[in-house]
C-alpha cells in the first residue's frame, strides 16, 4: 500500500532540495562585500522618512478571519456535492437535509456578523 | 471698440492716480509702473468683471545690471473671457531689492515668486512661504544674475565623492 | 562566502570555473534603468520587442537595485540628482558595472551650465560610454554586447569577501 505514496514522497523530497539548494548556493557562492551605504534601507536614493513600524488598520484582519471561516465552510460542502449521487441512493433524502442544517447553522452566524456591522467597511 | 481701449479707459476711470507707461510690440500691450502700486493694480485687473484677468501666466525678472533699477519683474497675465494677454513691469532697485507679493491675488503667484526669488534674490514682502525652489536651500548665490558665472561656482554645490 | 573566489591557481579546474561563472554572468545582465530624461525613451525603446533586450539575457529591468548588475544612466545628471544616483549605485551588490548612455552624462553633454554635472565619471566609476543625443537603441545595445565582452574576462577571484568593518552601522 505504501507503494503507492513513493512518487508524492520523491516530489516532496526534490521540492525540498530545491528550495534549500537555491536559497542557500547564492550564500555560498557569490562575493560577500558588505558596506554600510550598501546596507542602508532603499527609497528610491532617498534619504529613509517615517518609521519601519507603521500601524496597519484592523479591518483587514477581520477580512481576513470571515473568509477563513467561510471559505472553510465551502471546502466542506465540495466533497459532500461530489458524492452526492452516490449517497443520495444509499440514504435518501437525509444527505440533503444534513448539509442544509450544516448551512443553516453558518448563516445564522453570517446573519449575527452582518447585524453587528462587521461587514461595513469603513 | 476694442479690448485694449476698453482696458485703458477702464484702469483710467478706476484707478486715481495710477501713472504708468502703455507700450505696444507687435500687438503685445505692456504697462510698466511703480512698484508701489502692483497689488493695487492687480487687484483691479483681476476683480473688474469686464476685465477679469484671471490667470496669471508667469512672474519673472530681468536683470539689466546698471546702477539705478537694476532689476525689472515682469508678470503676463491673461483674461480667458477676452482672450487678452498683457504684460506688467515694475523697476526694482538693487538697494531695496523687494516688491510686494501678488499671491493674494492668484493662487499660482506663489510658486512663480518662489521661483523669481531663487534666480534672482528679489524678495516678495507678504509671500507665504519665500524659500528657493531650484537650488538647494543652502545655496548662497542667485544664479541668473548677470554676475554670477555660468560654470558656477566651483564647490557651491556638493558633489558625492567617488 | 564566496567560496569560489578562493580558487588561485591557474589549474584546469579554476579556469573552467571561471570561464563557467563569467558566462553565466554576462548571459544574464539585468540592468538597472536609472532613466532621468530622454535618454530613458530609448532605454524604453531598447526594452519593447523592436530592439529586444531581452535576448542578450536582459530579461527584466528590475526597478530595484538590490538584484541588478547593470546600470544603465540614461539622462542628465544634475549636482542635485546625483546624490541620490551614488546611492542607488552604492546598494548594488556586487559585481556591478555602469554603461553611461548618452552626451549628458559622458560629459555634460549640451549643458554646459552651473547644475549639471559635466560626466558622470566625477563620481561613478563608468565601464562604457555612449555616443548621441539620445544614442539609437542599436547604439545601446552595442555598449551591452561590449558590457558583456567585459565580463567574459573576469575571473572568480576578482571579486573576494570583503568582510564589513567593525562599526555601527546607521541608518542614512
Amino acid at each position: 500500500m505504501i507503494e503507492q505514496y513513493i512518487p508524492v514522497f520523491l516530489v516532496v523530497a526534490f521540492a525540498i532540495i530545491f528550495a534549500v539548494v537555491v536559497v542557500f548556493s547564492s550564500k555560498i557562492l557569490g562575493p560577500q562585500r558588505p558596506t554600510p551605504e550598501k546596507l542602508s534601507t532603499y527609497e528610491s536614493g532617498m534619504k529613509p522618512v517615517g518609521s519601519t513600524h507603521e500601524r496597519v488598520s484592523v479591518k483587514y484582519y477581520l477580512v481576513a478571519m470571515l473568509f477563513i471561516i467561510f471559505d472553510l465552510e465551502v471546502i466542506f460542502v465540495y466533497p459532500w456535492a461530489v458524492q452526492f449521487k452516490n449517497l443520495f441512493h444509499e440514504i435518501g433524502t437525509s444527505v440533503f437535509f444534513s448539509m442544509l442544517i450544516f448551512l443553516i447553522v453558518l448563516e445564522l452566524g453570517y446573519l449575527y456578523v452582518y447585524k453587528k456591522g462587521g461587514f461595513k467597511w469603513d | 471698440m476694442e479690448f485694449k481701449d476698453l482696458l485703458l479707459n477702464s484702469i483710467k476711470e478706476n484707478l486715481h492716480g495710477f501713472e504708468f507707461v502703455a507700450s505696444e510690440f507687435r500687438d503685445e500691450l505692456t504697462l510698466s509702473f511703480n512698484k508701489k502700486d502692483i497689488l493695487r493694480v492687480c487687484h483691479a485687473l483681476k476683480n473688474n468683471p469686464d476685465l477679469s484677468f484671471s490667470f496669471c501666466e508667469d512672474i519673472t525678472a530681468v536683470d539689466w545690471s546698471r546702477r539705478t533699477n537694476r532689476y525689472t519683474v515682469v508678470y503676463h497675465i491673461f483674461s480667458m473671457k477676452n482672450k487678452f494677454r498683457l504684460r506688467l513691469q515694475c523697476d526694482v532697485d538693487e538697494n531695496d531689492c523687494s516688491i510686494d507679493s501678488v499671491s493674494t491675488v492668484w493662487k499660482t503667484a506663489d510658486w512663480e515668486e518662489r521661483e523669481t526669488y531663487d534666480m534672482y534674490g528679489i524678495n516678495f514682502n507678504n509671500h507665504p512661504d519665500l524659500r528657493r525652489m531650484y537650488m538647494p536651500e543652502e545655496f548662497e548665490y542667485y544664479p541668473l544674475r548677470k554676475d554670477f558665472p555660468l560654470m558656477g561656482i566651483p564647490g557651491s554645490l556638493p558633489l558625492p565623492k567617488k | 562566502m564566496g567560496l569560489e573566489a578562493k580558487l588561485k591557481q591557474d589549474g584546469f579546474f579554476t579556469t573552467t570555473i571561471d570561464a563557467l561563472a563569467a558566462w553565466s554572468r554576462k548571459n544574464s545582465v539585468w540592468p538597472m534603468p536609472m532613466g532621468i530624461s530622454c535618454c530613458a525613451i530609448e532605454m524604453m525603446a531598447v526594452g519593447d520587442p523592436k530592439f529586444d533586450i531581452a535576448r542578450f539575457g536582459s530579461e527584466v529591468m528590475r526597478f530595484t537595485p538590490r538584484q541588478c548588475d547593470l546600470m544603465i544612466v540614461a539622462g542628465t545628471v544634475t549636482y542635485k540628482m546625483a546624490h541620490v544616483v551614488k546611492k542607488i549605485f552604492d546598494q548594488m551588490p556586487e559585481p556591478k558595472w555602469v554603461i553611461a548612455m548618452g552626451a549628458c552624462t559622458s560629459s555634460g553633454g549640451m549643458y554646459r551650465s552651473y547644475n549639471v554635472v559635466q560626466g558622470i565619471d566625477q563620481f561613478l566609476p563608468v565601464d562604457v560610454y555612449l555616443a548621441g543625443c539620445p544614442p539609437r537603441p542599436e547604439n545601446l545595445l552595442n555598449a551591452l554586447i561590449q558590457i558583456q565582452e567585459k565580463i567574459g574576462k573576469t575571473r572568480v577571484r576578482d571579486y573576494p569577501d570583503q568582510p564589513l568593518e567593525p562599526q555601527t552601522i546607521q541608518q542614512n
